[in-house]
């Protein structure tokens, strides 16, 4: 019961930060002081107070990008484990239903930001939807080659899987995590797919859907961003963390892997410049290439 | 006995209704209420049976041989969505497409209709041969009439002559399989072959009964009759052909194997690749489509698809003894069979609106129908989630026991086909959400594009309570599938005997605790609505409210530079078999003019078969000497033919020895 709490409560509170240690991370590469780790908590709390926007042209579908998003990434939050410690909520077949809890939150933030009628956000949505389109075979393969090495459809157990250090299985979870760091980056919007602090409308994907979003709902835009950092990233740390022996120590190390995550992020992000939009597809395919090979490594 | 007849009656009901419409002045009340019962006996019957009535059936006498209709859980779960669709449509079609238009088209609308369902009912009784061959017909010839309703237009005209070309080549083939059939099983009437003799002789009435059904399903290359003669049907007919009519194709495949001993391990697998393909390929190619009528035609192509692996993941299942997969694989196809009938028939119905309202088949006229028709884009909305399988609507559940089933082949060692299965519908799900995030998009979302759209308006009310039926269906059924599965495990149980309530037992707590997590999700979403609702906290300083989209500064946005549906769309180009596009070459530093012109051409029926039929008919102008128009000429054609008879019945003894 202490443990669902404690996940419920990393759910709703820890995911502001992973954008503010990234800022952090990667001001501090670039010898600059940076904003506060805790900005994001600061922004949430300015945004809710203020009044929104609406432009003329747009309808409830406006709404149902933000509210539906951050909706979709917490039921989807009750079904992944934070490292070795089990999902609130578990079932046979769970992770398809956590698959498509995402899909669900991109197809409302893709009308939500075609509802503006703006033509760079119709921009914005098409690429949104292109590069998912392709990450998302990329995520599969990888749940059915995690499926096919411990038949089960649980996200739990696939995940956290006892054997999955055993020499049969390593190399294809390192092309399943290889994959799904760059699932990760992308559906993150993280350079070198999406530059999150561009000011080009033109060279956006993820900010543009959003700009005509104002005060609380865009604070849940910001916030489900962040939920999806936390979320997706927990799909990552969990096979790759090793297994503790009580709760607490597993929950340390989640923890600290998660940071650990951020700052990765954040190095990435500070020795690279985002792909030119015609590259992107190729580097989202090379995921689909290695959770692929995974899936037929398992399969022979 | 009670059941079959209550079907009976219900079909006799639709063929009352229909008779009266065709009347000069028709009582239209009178038929519709007719319509109406009949699909209230019809649901009460099949409700009745799959909640665990028995079979009930009746013998009688036909061409002086026994023959005999029966209702068992099978026709019941495919007479569920035929009479809730077939019903209201009768609701939906009576503003839609009044009776009393100037050209008269309205009463042959109502009269084929009614036949249609009429004879499709017929259908799902007959276990007799000729009985089936003639309820087929019936519904074949009055699917023609129905699409070609319009038929003042050349286009009409075209795809309903199409459409009948291609049901006849089909039909063609059943009769063929129908007499196969009557020759192992001794009569026409239909019995279960418990052992097998011939492996050839079964395989071909398997085959026959592929192709014949497939072209009725849409299976890959039999499909390209199916996007012109939806697009040009009335709107809720249209929504009967895709929702049920389509499906009696399924069922057909289904109950010739119900009969047959045994189905071969590699058929299963390769209908499931097949089914796999076709699920790809429509999806592609409604990606590509302006047309949103032929858009949702081509998603029906792909639903097709996606339930044709269900089967396949079945046929497999009972290949190689495996009643777990044969549960879900089955299972999968029919409760898919269930939920595209919802979701499509309510898309059509909002197509339908739209077309009343603005008179355009064309997308990218449209645009901005959001704020002018609220009602049908808040109905709409629910068929648009379903349709690209996202929870908590209803074909995700169906989508998620195909999933489930593809992960039980691959557990036990079927890999090839349920690997290309899986990825097929993933990737199915990712393109359907490109393409109906544009046909959501381009149609309700934005600002007008034309005079058409700016003006359009909510349709009536008798045309919304369909919908809104629809709707309450997809989320409904979304969340309470559990209590579906012991309907679901019935129909099962005819097509896989040996499995009692396997889905019952195996899914019910899976799909709780997955009903629970949409609720919850609904919930979050209710409080972040009711949370965005509340005042702020800082009194707001009162700004204007009327205000334009932010442009990037630019502060009068024309409707015309919005995005348009096909530049949505055209990251997707390459995987658009039929898409064909000129684009400019700019060569220079100041190239002149350009222009850019993007078409479609269906691939298979009009780049591939088109010339060629063409090439044949002209071959065959040559035996158009033989028809003279003279009777004598026909008169001795007879004389000959009678004479060639006798002849070859006097030698036949000697001939074959």
């Amino acid at each position: 019961m202490l443990q669902f709490l404690l996940h419920g409560l990393t759910v709703l509170l820890l995911p502001p930060l992973l954008p503010g240690l990234i800022a952090k991370t990667k001001a501090r590469m670039a010898g600059r002081q940076g904003p506060p780790v805790l900005q994001l908590y600061y922004d949430l709390a300015k945004l809710a107070r203020k009044r929104a926007v609406y432009s003329r042209t747009t309808t409830w579908v406006f709404l149902a990008g933000p509210v539906g998003g951050v909706a979709a990434g917490l039921a989807a939050s009750a079904l992944v484990p934070f490292g070795h410690t089990p999902a609130p909520i578990s079932f046979e077949g769970d992770v398809i239903l956590f698959a498509y809890l995402f899909g669900l939150a991109r197809f409302l933030t893709i009308l939500s930001a075609l509802d503006t009628g703006s033509s760079f956000e119709g921009m914005g949505a098409a690429r949104e939807a292109t590069f998912s389109a392709l990450a998302e075979p990329a995520l599969f393969l990888g749940f059915a080659a995690l499926a096919k090495a411990n038949a089960s459809l649980s996200l739990g157990t696939m995940l956290a899987f006892p054997g999955s250090l055993t020499t049969r299985f390593t190399g294809p979870l390192i092309l399943i995590l290889a994959g799904w760091v760059i699932v990760y980056l992308a559906e993150n919007s993280r350079i070198p797919v999406d530059d999150p602090n561009t000011h080009l409308e033109l060279t956006m994907i993820h900010e543009v859907m959003v700009l005509d979003h104002s005060g609380r709902p865009f604070a849940l835009v910001l916030y489900g961003a962040s939920l999806k950092l936390l979320v997706l990233g927990a799909l990552i740390l969990t096979p790759a963390l090793p297994r503790a022996a009580h709760a607490w120590q597993n929950w340390l190390a989640f923890y600290a892997a998660l940071a650990g995550l951020a700052v990765g992020v954040g190095l990435v992000e500070s020795s690279m410049a985002r792909f030119r939009m015609t590259k992107v597809p190729q580097f989202l395919v090379a995921g689909v290439l290695a959770t692929g090979f995974a899936f037929l490594l398992m399969l022979v | 006995m009670l059941d079959v007849a209550l079907v009976l009656a219900s079909s006799g009901c639709w063929f009352a209704g229909a008779l009266l419409s065709a009347f000069s002045r028709p009582p239209e009340r009178l038929a519709t209420g007719l319509g109406l019962l009949g699909s209230l006996l019809a649901l009460g019957a099949s409700i009745h049976l799959l909640l665990g009535g028995p079979t009930s059936w009746v013998v009688f006498q036909a061409w002086g041989l026994p023959a005999r209709l029966e209702v068992d859980a099978l026709s019941a779960a495919f007479l569920l969505p035929l009479h809730l669709v077939g019903g209201l449509g009768l609701i939906y079609g009576r503003r839609y497409w009044p009776a009393q238009l100037p050209w008269g088209s309205g009463r042959s609308l109502r009269f084929f209709y009614g036949l249609l369902v009429a004879a499709m009912t017929l259908l799902f009784l007959a276990r007799h041969g000729l009985v089936f061959l003639v309820a087929w017909e019936l519904m074949a010839v009055s699917a023609f009439f129905l699409v070609g309703t319009d038929h003042e237009k050349p286009e009409v005209r075209r795809a309903s002559w199409v459409y009948l070309a291609c049901t006849h080549t089909g039909t063609l083939l059943l009769t063929a399989m129908v007499i196969l059939m009557a020759q192992r099983m001794g009569g026409l009437q239909w019995t279960v072959l418990p052992v097998s003799t011939s492996p050839w002789f079964e395989g071909g009435i398997l085959l026959l009964a592929l192709v014949g059904f497939g072209f009725k399903a849409g299976v890959l290359p039999l499909h390209f009759w199916l996007p012109s003669a939806h697009a040009s049907a009335p709107s809720h007919v249209s929504a009967i052909l895709s929702a049920v009519m389509l499906k009696t194709g399924i069922y057909g495949i289904l109950r010739v194997s119900c009969l047959l001993p045994a189905i071969p391990r590699g058929v299963g697998g390769t209908l499931l690749a097949l089914g796999a393909l076709t699920a790809v390929y429509g999806v592609g190619n409604a990606l590509a489509q302006r047309d949103y009528k032929r858009l949702l035609a081509y998603s029906s192509i792909e639903n097709l698809g996606i339930i044709l692996m269900g089967v396949g993941l079945g046929w497999t299942g009972r290949a190689t003894h495996d009643p777990w997969l044969m549960a879900l694989g089955f299972g999968g196809a029919l409760f898919h069979i269930w939920n595209h009938s919802l979701f499509k028939s309510l898309l059509f119905y909002g197509a339908g609106a739209i077309l009343h309202a603005t008179g355009t088949r064309d997308m990218e006229a449209l645009g901005g129908l959001g704020r002018r028709m609220p009602r049908t884009a808040l109905l709409v909305f629910p068929a648009v989630l379903a349709v690209t399988a996202l929870p908590p609507f209803n074909a995700f559940l169906s989508e998620w026991f195909l999933y489930r089933g593809l992960f039980t082949s691959l557990a036990h060692g079927y890999p090839w086909s349920a690997a290309l299965g899986l990825v097929a519908l993933a990737l199915a799900g990712g393109l359907a959400a490109v393409a109906f995030a544009r046909f959501f998009g381009t149609l309700f979302l934005g600002s007008p594009r034309s005079e058409a759209a700016e003006h359009a308006h909510d349709p009536a009310g008798s045309m919304l309570l369909p919908m809104a039926v629809l709707a309450g269906l997809c989320l409904a059924v979304g969340l309470g599938a559990f209590l579906l599965l012991p309907l679901l495990d019935r129909a099962v149980a005819v097509l896989a005997p040996g499995t009692p309530a396997l889905l019952a037992r195996g899914l019910q707590g899976d799909l709780r605790l997955l009903a629970g997590l949409e609720l919850v999700f609904l919930l979050l979403v209710a409080a972040g609505l009711a949370w965005l609702r509340r005042p702020e906290a800082v009194a707001a300083a009162s700004g204007p409210q009327d205000l334009p989209t932010w442009g990037c500064g630019y502060a009068v946005p024309v409707p015309r530079a919005q995005y348009t549906g096909s530049s949505f769309a055209d990251a997707w180009a390459p995987v658009q078999p039929g898409l064909r596009a000129r684009r400019p070459h700019l060569r220079g530093l100041f190239p002149g003019g350009a222009s850019f012109r993007q078409a479609f051409k269906e691939p298979v029926g009009e780049v591939f078969l088109e010339p060629r039929v063409a090439r044949v008919a002209e071959r065959l102008l040559r035996f158009r000497r033989f028809q003279q128009g003279h009777l004598p000429v026909y008169l001795l054609y007879v004389l000959l033919t009678l004479l060639g008879t006798f002849l070859w019945m006097l030698l036949r003894e000697r001939l074959l020895g």
